[in-house]
Order: structure tokens, then sequence, then C-alpha cells
């Protein structure tokens, strides 16, 4: 957890960096305000559109979601933590979330996540040094009757084995 | 066909769209009810139906719309769980990528029924793209003056949006998906006041899965006693079953309710896969109580399952096989709520933890004797204990494999090792706490 | 809720409101119901599930009769799951087990699950000995452990200067999130993740950005949160605690000093007791410290030949009573004056002034050093209600509507901003905050209305606000002789639209603000020094008389009109006389009749006329008519309103007798000067806004060489041949009780924490409506408004004797609006010298967009600014030019 604690010491030195919004976002989030009654509850729509735009939420961007919603920083900072698909780091271009939950268990996915990490030398939660790659394990994906499945950031594949899973990160970039 | 009702046109080409629902039919009910008969005929009809919550309790549709108060000042809002996270569940998610405009129907129509003007579908984070397609349909509807200020010339008005979560278990929760949808961190409220009464932002509040409100279309359409053809006395209709695990044809199947499991899974499915033997069924998300291969002739409706000592839950039919491991099938349904816990109440957030502890010591063959009786008290210090029922369900499936199986769990302790010959090679084991982010 | 309903508790019957809690319910039963997560300032939560019990209702029959058993008591349903006894409010003939099987099994469960990933570490905690956690597995627990599994862990982190957070000792209860949130308003804790990997934090882990008030760790039932200070220190079985009154503001908070030997290792809250309970802002938690500076004086001193040394006791008194006795002997009684003591106990404060009139027989004695103008000593009695029953804190939390004029609590009062905070969270409160900044309470977050007036447009404004009121007229319930008053008064004010001009606040936003207040049920006016101590003070707080009649916050029968005073005890200086023209009890010495006991009791003639405030007694002294002056318990080179004419006062006068803790600028121009004890080091009664009178405890002995002021004025009256003989403060107390309207029938054992309030049956002072018109009167200086006030870190000339308090204060600075900045050429940080009618101050500048344009704002109490260097402000305010310095151009 210390190692932890360093990334975090390294990125808060990006507080100080002034956040790059595009006007798409901008206006994705202007129209996310008027779904609901109060601001407050745009947070996740906002926190979402700032993950697509920069691939992560840096603290600056949940600093500028503060005050979008107009919530208390750490509050934001306490949601954003809670969900587990909210990046506090960053990820690379391809994510991929292998379900190991009971079904996708009983039908391998143990073996094709082990697959993975020795493909990618990469272990859960981790990056590829070149940012092409990263691998997380993920709970139930409700995808089990295509067990084992995966999801590529929002990308479903399922029905999945060795064979398949390597044909499919050669199609990535 | 692939099932009598919300399956009867589901692989319809060109069924996402206004155009291709409209033309089997759709909206036609809408059409008929909104404006024209009167919102508390339709919560009777409802009632009259005996649909009951195909969300995971049961609870009946009718019912819980006649609780929203009539007369209250205050907005009302319906909200869709769309959360569907329930593990072995995967039925909403087709539903909704192939048939949006029926779910679209459903909410309009409930909305008119409790005189709600404005809906949310909560979708789990993963279902990004459903958002996508619902968003689109949406759109079509409003366009087609089918939702928004006028619903179909009536003069009752209806805002559909949706909502995208973010990859928590809990959200699926009626009282955590609303703290969720207001912006807070997604932990389950205090109940009562229930949501009917007090729900989203302080106003009643009506949720119900998606299925359930697929099915209020045809009700409405067809009338009660039409709906009541299917199921028994008192679960009518039909329900869609998500069967996976090692069975020749996985997927989704929509059932009478009623029908033994064992049809379902032999006859609907195909069977097991070459060489494989049915060794337990979880048979309504990983949330419930399993049966062993002996009571695999339970119905599967509400009543039934319960005589047998488990639920129909949410209707995700996991079939394990003889060659798995109770053990390690226990320890990772337990390790699944040990990272979906939502930290607030004490029993679940600790008790699971505590409880994977234990499983992954019987499993690894570092048991203790005293561990057997160690995890069932665990299991029922945390039943009826937690705040909100996702405790509940990790208790459940513990007490389930322990009454079941515990030949198999004490064969760990005694012989430091499986009973049963590990198919799955390989495990690669991780503490829930290494999955966290930042 | 007046109905009550029957529940029994492990078979002990009793009767409670309905709506109460089973926890509460339980502890009016005597049965203890252990609770983690729920806290009596925040809402029913029900997460920990710690003070879970079996609920059951009698069964019915037909006919929905109670079935019984074959012993003829009623068959219970017991509910077939236990139930949170902190989220579950009684039902008539409810039965609750806690002692049952399945009771007793389920909190052992949660007690264990509670330790499943607590460390043991219970040797080093500084929680161990008062740890809720420990106490609650010694007393529920199981006598050994089935967990022997690892442990999840941590790593702790210190979140700023004040909180040392231990995570792993987290029981996530919550309560120091949803305090800093319901209560502070802060919002600076949160939880990070979720499951078992919940861990309390800050945004991004970084230092708390809050008031540092600590009360997150005082609410925290185990060690996760601790203090930095304290870390260490003590074992508290090893600690004495004694319950003392805050020194540093109005509110009366009870403070538990913890003792070792005679050092104070720290203060808490009082957890049940008190207005405060568990609540300390940060200077009550941290400003202690001064008493164990090592700068305390540790004798008398005497100035001998031109400087001030050392002195024995009996002959500083010996020395200034003879001094005193020869110049009211060669000048008149009427030569020397009394100034100061609204720091004092009430008791101190008594004898204090009856020195001055029973003993030395002058009426010039003003508590108010910082005034700028004279306010008549029964000016605020009247605008709070003139002695009848008043607005309490609790009830000012409760209510519908406050109003706060022209203070920043935040500095002023923390703890009744924070009952405000709390009223808007969880009571419906509305906040109307009228001050030329944008104060914390202003803040759009606690979603009240934010009167940002023009500066000196003060008393338009609360003209205008009457003016507005009336508009709907003369509230019922109001004596005859008011509502005509009013009547008239509405005429002769102008229309809201006039107000609206000055103050740039709208007619339309100055009508719903009265509105509000007046249709308000529940309401509230809050108001303190700003108004006191403006040069318009005595029109400004007739206004608001006029406007609490107007609103009906003043009724024949209630008074919802709060005054916040300076210091702690500044009401007990109010009550006790300290003001030149009225004796204790707010008696005039005019009234022959009202004035007898006094004469009686003292043995002495008093004088009828009424004496010199302190800005007259200021100019007098300067002007050498004034020849001595004591003054006890105020730093008032710093505190009077200008600093030139008190250099000049003090350089005229024959004697000056200081009373004080330190040698402060003041002691060092004194000829007597005697080393006083501090709070801590004596007992006796403070005064709090609410008129609430409450005894703090001698919690050490006084430093070597000091004594508590109350026995050195008893030392100087006999030494001036009055035959005092005061033991106690008790004493001093029943004479106080016997003379002074409104206390009496007060009993020295009743005035503990959260003591009664005072009251008078019958008013003290009949209604004065009058239109509050200030005298004509040009403000001093020109160029921009010069804004003050209180700042949390820092109050008074105590504070910054600690090394908590400068710390987190830092050093002050002059707030300038961006704007104005601009304007000015002024950037962050740079210095600037801000020059008034009398002098100038040079301090760095800070850019602060809650200062409006047109103004600077610096705050009071820092050492090494005095604003009094700038002149005395008069009219409606102090203006002042700042500009950049060279010095900020050569980078110094
Ligand atoms: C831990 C937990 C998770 C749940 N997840 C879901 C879910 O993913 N989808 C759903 O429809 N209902 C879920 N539920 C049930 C809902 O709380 C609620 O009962 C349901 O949405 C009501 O709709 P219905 O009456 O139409 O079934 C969950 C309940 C619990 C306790
Ligand atoms: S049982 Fe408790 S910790 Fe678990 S999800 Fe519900 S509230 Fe959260
Ligand atoms: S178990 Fe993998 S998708 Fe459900």
């Amino acid at each position: 957890m210390s190692a932890t604690r360093s990334l975090v010491a390294a990125l808060s030195s990006d507080l100080l960096q002034p956040l790059r919004i595009s006007d798409a976002t901008r206006a994705e989030i202007e129209k996310s305000l008027t779904r609901y009654p109060n601001r407050r509850s745009a947070v996740m729509p906002v926190l979402w559109a700032l993950q697509l735009e920069i691939g992560w939420l840096p603290p600056a961007a949940l600093r500028y979601a503060a005050s979008v919603v107009e919530l208390p920083e750490s509050e934001v900072f306490g949601i954003a933590t809670f969900y587990t698909m909210f990046n506090l780091r960053p990820v690379g271009r391809h994510h991929l979330q292998v379900c190991m939950t009971l079904s996708c268990s009983l039908m391998g996915a143990d073996r094709l996540f082990r697959h993975l990490e020795k493909k990618l030398g990469i272990g859960h939660g981790e990056t590829t040094p070149d940012g092409r790659f990263s691998l997380r394990r993920v709970e139930c994906l409700a995808a089990c009757g295509g067990a084992p499945c995966l999801q590529v950031n929002f990308d479903y594949h399922e029905n999945l084995d060795e064979a398949k899973v390597d044909r499919l990160l050669e199609t990535l970039e | 066909m692939r099932g009598p009702l919300l399956f009867s046109d589901i692989d319809t080409p060109g069924l996402a769209s206004l155009e291709g629902y409209r033309r089997g039919g759709g909206y036609a009910t809408l059409a008929a009810v909104v404006g024209k008969k009167p919102a508390d005929e339709c919560i009777e009809i409802v009632k009259q139906s005996g649909l009951r919550g195909r969300g995971g309790a049961g609870f009946p549709t009718g019912l819980k719309w006649s609780f929203v108060p009539k007369n209250s000042p205050r907005a009302r809002y319906i909200v869709c769980n769309a959360d569907e996270s329930e593990p072995g569940t995967f039925k909403d998610r087709e539903l909704m990528e192939k048939n949006p405009h029926l779910l679209i129907e459903g909410m309009v129509l409930a909305g008119y029924a409790i005189g709600s003007n404005t809906g949310y579908i909560y979708l789990r984070g993963e279902f990004e793209y459903i958002q996508r397609i619902l968003d689109r349909a949406i759109d079509e509807t409003r366009a087609a003056g089918l939702s928004g200020a006028n619903v179909a010339g009536s003069g009752f008005r209806f805002d559909l949006h949706t909502h995208l979560g973010a990859g928590a278990y809990i959200c699926g929760e009626e009282t955590a998906l609303l703290s969720s949808l207001e912006g807070f961190r997604g932990q389950p409220r205090l109940k009562p006041p229930f949501p009917a009464v007090e729900g989203l932002y302080a106003c009643p509040t009506l949720v119900n899965n998606v299925e359930t409100l697929m099915n209020v279309p045809h009700i409405l359409n067809h009338g009660a006693a039409w709906f009541r053809q299917w199921g028994t006395e008192k679960s009518p209709g039909t329900k869609i079953l998500s069967v996976s695990g090692p069975v020749k044809r996985p997927g989704n199947y929509e059932v009478p309710l009623g029908m033994p499991l064992s049809q379902l899974i032999d006859d609907l499915c195909g069977g097991m896969r070459d060489g494989m033997k049915v060794k337990a069924v979880i048979p309504g998300g990983s949330s419930v109580p399993l049966l062993p291969a002996s009571l695999l002739d339970t119905g599967l409706d509400f009543e039934s399952m319960n005589a047998a000592g488990t639920f129909l839950g949410s209707g995700g039919v996991i079939v394990i096989d003889e060659g798995t491991c109770m053990v390690d099938a226990l320890w990772n349904i337990t390790r699944f709520y040990e990272h979906e816990s939502c930290g607030k109440c004490t029993p679940c957030r600790e008790g699971t933890y505590w409880m994977s502890e234990v499983l992954r010591r019987l499993e690894h063959g570092e048991g203790r004797a005293d561990d057997l009786d160690l995890l069932a008290d665990l299991a029922d210090n945390i039943l009826g204990k937690s705040f909100c029922a996702l405790g509940d369900a990790a208790a459940m499936p513990v007490q389930g494999a322990l009454l079941h199986f515990r030949d198999e769990f004490e064969h760990h302790v005694t012989h430091r090792s499986c009973l049963v010959n590990r198919r799955r090679d390989g495990l690669s084991v991780v503490r829930p706490c290494e999955q966290a982010h930042a | 809720m007046s109905a009550t309903v029957k529940v029994t508790v492990d078979g002990r019957t009793i009767e409670v409101p309905a709506g109460t809690l089973i926890t509460d319910a339980a502890r009016e039963a005597e049965v203890h119901v252990p609770i983690f997560c729920a806290h009596s300032k925040l809402p029913p939560l029900g997460a920990c599930r710690i003070c879970v019990v079996e609920v059951g209702m009698p069964k019915l029959g037909p006919g929905r009769l109670p079935v019984t058993g074959a012993d003829g008591a009623p068959e219970i349903a017991w509910l077939p799951k236990v139930q949170t006894g902190c989220t579950t409010t009684v039902a008539d003939g409810m039965h609750v087990r806690t002692d049952s099987a399945v009771a007793v099994k389920a909190r052992k469960g949660v007690m264990e699950f509670l330790l499943v990933n607590h460390p043991l570490d219970c040797p080093v905690c500084d929680e161990g000995g008062e740890c809720q956690l420990q106490d609650l597995a010694f007393a529920f627990g199981a006598d050994f452990s089935r967990m022997a599994d690892a442990k999840r862990t941590f790593v702790s982190e210190d979140l700023g200067p004040i909180v040392k957070k231990e995570a792993n000792r987290c029981i996530v209860c919550m309560r120091c999130v949803r305090y800093c949130d319901e209560m502070m308003g802060d919002d600076a804790l949160t939880a990070h993740q979720r499951g078992v990997l919940t861990e309390i934090s800050s945004f991004n882990r970084q230092p708390l950005e809050c008031e540092q008030c600590g009360n997150c760790i005082e609410v925290c039932p185990v060690g996760a949160l601790t203090a930095l200070p304290y870390r260490f220190k003590a074992r508290p079985w090893d600690l004495r605690q004694h319950i003392t009154v805050c020194p540093y503001c109005p509110a009366g908070c009870s403070v538990r000093l913890g003792v070792r030997g005679m050092e104070i290792l720290r203060a808490r809250g009082t957890e049940f007791r008190g207005v405060n309970q568990e609540y300390l802002c940060v200077r009550g938690r941290f400003g202690y410290e001064f008493v164990s500076s090592p700068d305390r004086l540790s004798s008398p001193l005497l100035r001998l030949g031109g400087s001030l040394a050392p002195a024995g006791f009996d002959e500083a008194v010996t020395y200034a009573a003879a001094r005193l006795r020869d110049i009211a002997a060669a000048h008149g009684p009427q030569a020397i004056a009394f100034l100061g003591g609204d720091k004092l106990n009430l008791e101190e404060q008594y004898l204090f002034q009856k020195l001055a009139r029973g003993v030395l027989g002058t009426s010039n004695v003003d508590a108010r050093t910082r005034a700028t103008a004279r306010l008549p000593g029964d000016a605020i009695l009247r605008a709070t209600g003139a002695g009848r029953p008043s607005l309490t804190l609790d009830q000012l939390s409760r209510a519908g509507e406050a109003l706060v004029l022209g203070d920043d609590l935040q500095g002023e009062a923390p703890y009744v901003q924070s009952l405000l905070i709390l009223g808007q969270h969880q009571n419906g409160l509305h906040l109307t905050v009228a001050h030329p900044r944008r104060v914390k309470l202003a803040r759009s977050k606690f979603g009240g209305e934010w009167l940002a007036l023009k500066p000196g447009s003060e008393l338009t404004l609360v003209n205008a606000l009457t003016a507005a009121s009336l508009e709907a007229g003369v509230p019922a319930g109001v004596p005859a002789e008011v509502g005509a008053a009013l009547a008239s008064l509405a005429s002769a004010l102008g229309s809201p639209e006039a107000g609206a001009r000055e103050t740039g606040i709208s007619a339309d936003d100055l009508r719903r603000a009265a509105k509000r207040l007046c249709a308000a049920d529940q309401k509230a006016i809050v108001f303190g020094r700003a108004y006191t101590e403006h040069p318009q003070a005595a029109a400004l707080v007739q206004a608001i008389e006029n406007l609490g009649w107007a609103s009906g916050a003043l009724t024949a029968k209630r008074a919802s009109v709060m005054f916040v005073g300076p210091q702690h005890d500044s009401q007990g200086a109010l009550d006790m006389g300290l003001t030149p023209d009225r004796l204790p009890g707010y008696v005039d010495p005019a009234d022959a009749a009202a004035r007898r006991p006094f004469e009686q009791q003292w043995g002495a003639a008093l004088d009828l006329s009424p004496g010199l405030s302190a800005p007259e007694i200021l100019e007098a002294a300067a002007e050498g008519r004034v020849k001595a002056l004591w003054i006890v318990a105020d730093e008032w080179v710093k505190s009077a309103p200008d600093r030139a004419r008190i250099e000049r006062a003090l350089e005229r006068c024959e004697l000056v007798i200081v009373n004080d803790l330190f040698l402060t600028a003041t002691a060092k121009r004194a000829h007597v000067v005697f080393a006083a004890a501090s709070f801590a080091e004596k007992e006796g009664v403070a005064v709090n806004c609410e008129r609430r009178l409450q005894r703090s405890a001698r919690a050490i002995s006084p430093r070597r060489g000091a004594r508590p002021d109350g026995e050195i004025f008893q030392a100087v009256a006999r030494g001036l041949g009055a035959t005092w003989s005061y033991r106690t403060p008790e004493d001093v107390f029943r004479e106080i009780a016997r003379l002074t309207p409104g206390y009496q029938g007060l009993s020295w054992a009743q005035l503990l924490p959260l003591g009664p309030q005072w009251t008078s049956p019958a008013p003290l002072a009949g209604p004065r409506i009058a239109p509050a018109i200030a005298p004509a009167a040009a403000e001093a200086g020109d160029g921009l408004w010069m804004l003050s006030g209180g700042t949390l870190f820092l109050q008074g000339s105590l504070s910054y004797r600690g090394a908590q308090l400068p710390k987190l204060a830092g050093e002050a600075r002059a707030r300038l609006h961006p704007d104005q900045a601009q304007r000015l050429g002024i950037g962050d940080g740079d210095t600037v010298e801000i020059a008034g009618s009398g002098g100038s101050v040079t301090l760095a500048a800070t850019l602060d967009d809650a200062v409006p344009a047109g103004s600077v704002f610096v705050p009071y109490a820092f050492r090494e600014c005095d604003l009094n260097r700038l002149g005395a402000p008069a009219g409606a305010g102090l203006r002042v030019r700042v500009r950049k310095t060279a010095a900020a151009l050569v980078g110094a």
C-alpha cells in the first residue's frame, strides 16, 4: 500500500497543472447538468465525461468536477474512489477487464487471466510500459452465458480461450 | 420464437429501432392507455396480473405501485433498476440491447400509472453501449411524441433519462441505487421510509427491474387473465432465466414460472457438456443458497424455491459440475461479496473479509478442525444483522454450501486437499484488497 | 410531540415521549445499549450495528385485544430479525430485549467483527483507557479471539498539524466525516474506497483544509484519530480532569482540562455536559497553552526609579492602596477610572466595580475598552429582551430563521456558528447573514441569504429591515405602548427603497429577509461587537431593539435576540455593572429605592451621576483629567481605539495599575503590576451569551507569585480600609445573588456546566422604541473602508502565548478583493502600507474575493499589526489608504 502512497504523492503535483478540457467534453458536462434537479446528481456523468477525455481522473479533474457540481472536493474524491470503474491512476489505451466471478471461473477465467499475465508481462492493476494495455480482474460483467469473458474498455468479448484472446490482442493497437 | 412473451420477438431484426418496434405493434398499448385509461385502473390490472418483481425479491409489483402516495405535493419518480450485477444474471442486458423500446414503453406506462413525470434508467457502468442504445431510442420517442412534454397527445408529460453507474454491485440495491443517482457514494439508506414513500430526492419513487417493467405493456395490452395463462397461481407469468456454467447451451431462456429446474437444464440447455454431471445449481444468482443435484426437480417459481430452502432471486442459474471444488466455488462467491461490500455496516464489511480469509485457508489446505463451525457462525452473525441485504446475500451461499456439501469442507480440513480432482489449473489467487485502485 | 408511550426494556416499563429512539429509551430505563456510529448531534445512521436489540409488540387476537399467556402476561410477537436501537423509534406497548440469547449473540457477533481488522496496539494507543471499543470489548466481548488470520493494513498519516490518523484502528463509524459536515460545515474528511478497504482521509490525502477544531478526534470512539499535539503525552488515567469554562468566547463551552501534576496536557469537550457537550473549537482545544507559558509574571512589579522591579504582594498592595487614596484625596474620586474586566469571573467583576464605587467612590468604570463611542449600560439589555426568558443556544439551532448581523461568527463565537450550521442541516433553519464580506455562514452551501451591505451602511440596513417588517403592520402580542410606538416609528423610517440605495441590497431582498424573519415561528437575531464597538453603537443597538419588536423577535413574554459579546464573560460584565451608568443588575444609580440595597450592603453612599465610558476615560486621561487607571485583564494599549491617545493617556497618568498574566505593552507602562492567575487557576462563574451561569473549576493552583484577580481586589480594598472578608468566590456570589435583580434566587450549587439562565420575572427595563439616528459625523479618513473582525485562530491577547494557535494563524495579512488589488497594482504577497488618519501599519497582502472591493480587511488580534495605530473609527467607520510599499519592490 505504500507504493500507492508514493504514487499519490507524485500525482499531487498534478494539482498545480491547469486542466485542459475539450469543448465537446464541456458541452457533455453542461448537458448532463440538465438531466437532474440538482447539480450534485451530475457528479457521475461529469466524472465519466472527464475520464473519457483524459483516460483517468487526475486530482485536478476531481477538483474541476467538484467545482462543476458544487460539492466539496473531499466528497468528490470519496465518490470517485467508491466506484471501481473510475480510474484514479493512468491506464493503458486498452483496459483489459477480465471477469473472475463464479460462472467465468467455472469456464476457465483463471487460466485465461494467467495467460494474459504471462503474455503481457503485467499483473493485476498494472500497465505495460508502452502504455498499450492495462490488466484487471473484475467481478461479474453480466455476460456469464458467454463465459469466460472480458471487456476491453467498454467492449465485450465473450466465449474466450487463449487462442481467441491472442487474436484479440493483435487487433488492439 | 425463443419464449412466449418478452422473448417472442426478441431476435427480430431492427427491433431496437422505433420503426422496427412499431412494426410489431409497439407503442399501441401506450397510445391506448395514456390519457385514456384511468391511472388507478392500470395499477389494478397490474395487481390482478400477479406480476412480481423480477429484480430479485419478487415483491408484488401492483402492490408496490399502490404504495406511491397519490396526493403527495412532491414530484414522483420512476427509476428502472438496470444495474444487473448479480453474478450469473445477464437477462436485462439482452432485453435492453435488443428491445429498448419495450422498456421505454413500460416506463412511460408505469409513470402514467403512478403519476410520475420523470424517469431514470440506472445502468451499471459496464453497460455504456446499452446507454447509447437507450439514449438513441429515447431520442426517437421524444421526436415521435411518445415521451417528453406531451405523450401521445394526451397532455401527460414524461421525461426519461439514463444514468451510468461505475462499477458497484451494491448500486443494484434500490436505496443504494438512489444514493448513487443523487450523487452520493452508493451506500444503502435506512428503510423505512421505503422508496415508494421517500425515495429519490426524498420524493415518492418507484423502483422496478428492467424485466418487471417490460412485462407491463403486455399486461396492460392483454389483461391480467391473459398474463396468468403462464406460471403458477402465486407466481404468474414467465421469467427469463440466465443459465451459465458448463451446460451445452448457456444463455437466456424465457420459461413459464414453475418449470422444473431439470427441464431447463436438460431440455432447453441441452444438458451438461460432454462427460460432465451436475453437482449443484445456484438457481437465483450467487446470493441464494445452492441446490444439490438431488433437488433439481424443484419448480422455478418463488414458492417452490422457498420450500427447497432457496430463492428464485434474479433468475441467474449457475450450474456447477462434479469437477468443481465446492470450497473453491464458495470462496469465489465470498470474494465477490467482500469486494462489493459497500463498507457501511460492520457485519458485512468485516464478516465478508473474515469469511474469505477462512475459505482461503480451507482451500489451501490450511484449515482447522473448528473452521467449519466458525464459518457457519460467522454467516449466522451476518445474516439478519447487516444494514442491507447484501450481507444476507453473502451469508446465505455459505450456509447453503455447508448444509449440502459439508463433507467436502471436512475433507479439506482432514486431508488438506480437495475431494474432487480439480479440473482447473493454476488458480491465481488474489486478495480483493489487491484489486483496489488508488 | 407531547404524547408519551410506554415501552418495556429488559422487563422495565417506562414512559417516554413518542419518537424516542430505543437507545435513548433504554438509557431512561437504565439499560446500557452500546453505540458507536450514533451521535446526539447527527441524524440516525444505523451502520455499526452494535446497538442491535430484540424488538417485539404484544400479540393481538380477535378484536385487536392483546393475547395473554398462561401467566396472564401479554404474549409478545418478537420480530424475526434484531433491530438497531439507534434508528428505531419506540411504539406504545413495545418490548425491547437486550439480554436475550438472540440479542446477546448478535451484539457479541458485531463486537467480534469490529475487532477483525482492529490492531491490538492498545498499549501504544492514546485512546487507551477512554476507548469505547476497549470498554465494550471488556463488557461484551469474548475472552479469546477466533480471528487468527492476517489483518488488512493501512499506513498511518498526518492530516495536517492537528490530526493524526491511524487508519487500522478505524471502525468506519463515519462520526468524524459526518460531524465535519453537519456541525462544522467543512467537509474536510471523506471515506475513500469501500468495503473492508474503506479509509477515512481527505481530498487526495492532503492536509485538512478546515477549522482544525479537532472535533473529529473528539467524536472518534476509538484511537483512529488522535491529536498530534497530545500524542504520547499521557495516559488518561494519569490525568486529573477538571471542567472549566472556555476563556475565549461568549458561547461558554465547557472545557475538560486534563492535568498531570501542575501541567495541563490537553483540553477536551465534556461529552455529556455543558452547552457544547463534545464540541470545542480550535481555541477551546488548544488555547489553554498560555497557562503554562514561561513568560508568565511570577510576582507583582513596582515601578521604582523609572523601571519595573519585582515586589512582594503585600508591598504592591500597600503601594497601590496608598496611591489611590492620595489621588482620590487630592483630585477627587472621579480622577480614578477602572477599566476592563470582561475576561474576569463574575465574582471578580462584581468586586472590581464594588471597589470602584463602594470603596473609592468613582463611577468611572467600563469593561468595554474597545468601544469607540458611549453606549448606555442598559442598551444591550433592552435589545435582548430586558431579562425576559430568552433564546437558548439549543433553540437557536432549532429556529426557522436566524438573522446574523455584522459579525463573522467563525471568529467571534465558533460554537454559535456550528449550531447554526447544524440547524441548517438538520432542522430546516434558514440563515440570513448581513455582512459586507462573504463570511463562512454566507457561503452558498449553507443555503442562506447573504445581505452583502456596503460598509458603513449598517445602521441603514437595520432600519430598513425594521421598515420592511412594519410594512405588514405591528406584530400581534406586543404590549400596547410598544404597538403605538412602532406605528409612529414606521412613519419616521424611510422606505426599504431608500435603504436599498445606501446598503446596495435591493428593496426586494430586504423585504424578503424581513418577511422571513417576521413569519418564522422560531426566530433569532444575533449581533455582537461589530455593532457594539461601532462608532454608531448607540443608534445601532437602538435599531436592533426596534427591529426586535417590529419583527416579533421581542415580545412581552420572550426574547429571541442574542448578544454575542466580545469576551467569554462580557455578559457578566454588563450584569455586574462594569458600565459607568448602571449598578449590578442594571440598577440605575439615580433610582433611590433600587440603589438602597447596594448602599446598605456596601456601607457607602454612591455617586449618583453617571461616570465616564471607556472612550471618555481615554480622552480624560490623555487630557490629564483622570489621573489614575486600574486596568484589568485587558491589553488596553492594543485594544483602545486610538493608539496615539492611549499612549498619551498612560504617559500622563500618575498611577497606572495593571492586573495581567504577562508583562504586556500596557503592563510595561504601569506603576503597579499585579501578577494574575489564569482561568484554569481559579474558581468562578462566567455568564455566556444565553445569560447562562456556569462555574469554572480550579484545575491547577495559581502560578507561583500570581493571585486570582478577586484576591487582589480584596487585598487593595482592605488596604483602603474596607472590611471585606470573602473567603471564596462562593461568598461573593451569595452577595451578588442577594442584591442583583435577575440573579435573585440563584444558588452556587446550581452553577455547574449547563447551569441556569438568569431571567427576571419583571423586565429590568421598559421597552424603548425610538428612531435610531446616528449623530452626523464624518467617518475618519478617506479611501478604502477598513474592515476588521475576529478570526478563528487568534483571539485577544492570550492566544499568542501558546504554540498551536499562532502556528495555525500564520502571519497577519491585509485581504483585498482581486479587482481592488489590481486597481492598486498590488499582487498576492506584496507588502502594503495601510495609512489612516492616525498613522499606518505595514503588512503583506492576500487576494480574497470574499472581501468587497472598496475595502480592505485585516483581522483583529494579530500581535504584529496594531490596527489602532490607524486612528479611531468615527462616523460610520474608518477609511484608509492602501499602497504597495517600496519594501515589496526590493523583495523584503
Ligand atoms: C445487494 C443487492 C443487489 C441488487 N441488485 C439488483 C440488480 O442488479 N438489479 C435489480 O433489478 N434488482 C437488484 N436488487 C433488488 C432491488 O433492491 C429491488 O428489489 C428491485 O430493483 C425492485 O424491482 P422489482 O420489484 O421490479 O424486482 C438488488 C438487491 C440487493 C439487496
Ligand atoms: S450489508 Fe452493510 S456493508 Fe454490506 S452492502 Fe449492505 S450496508 Fe454495505
Ligand atoms: S460470472 Fe462472469 S460474466 Fe458473470
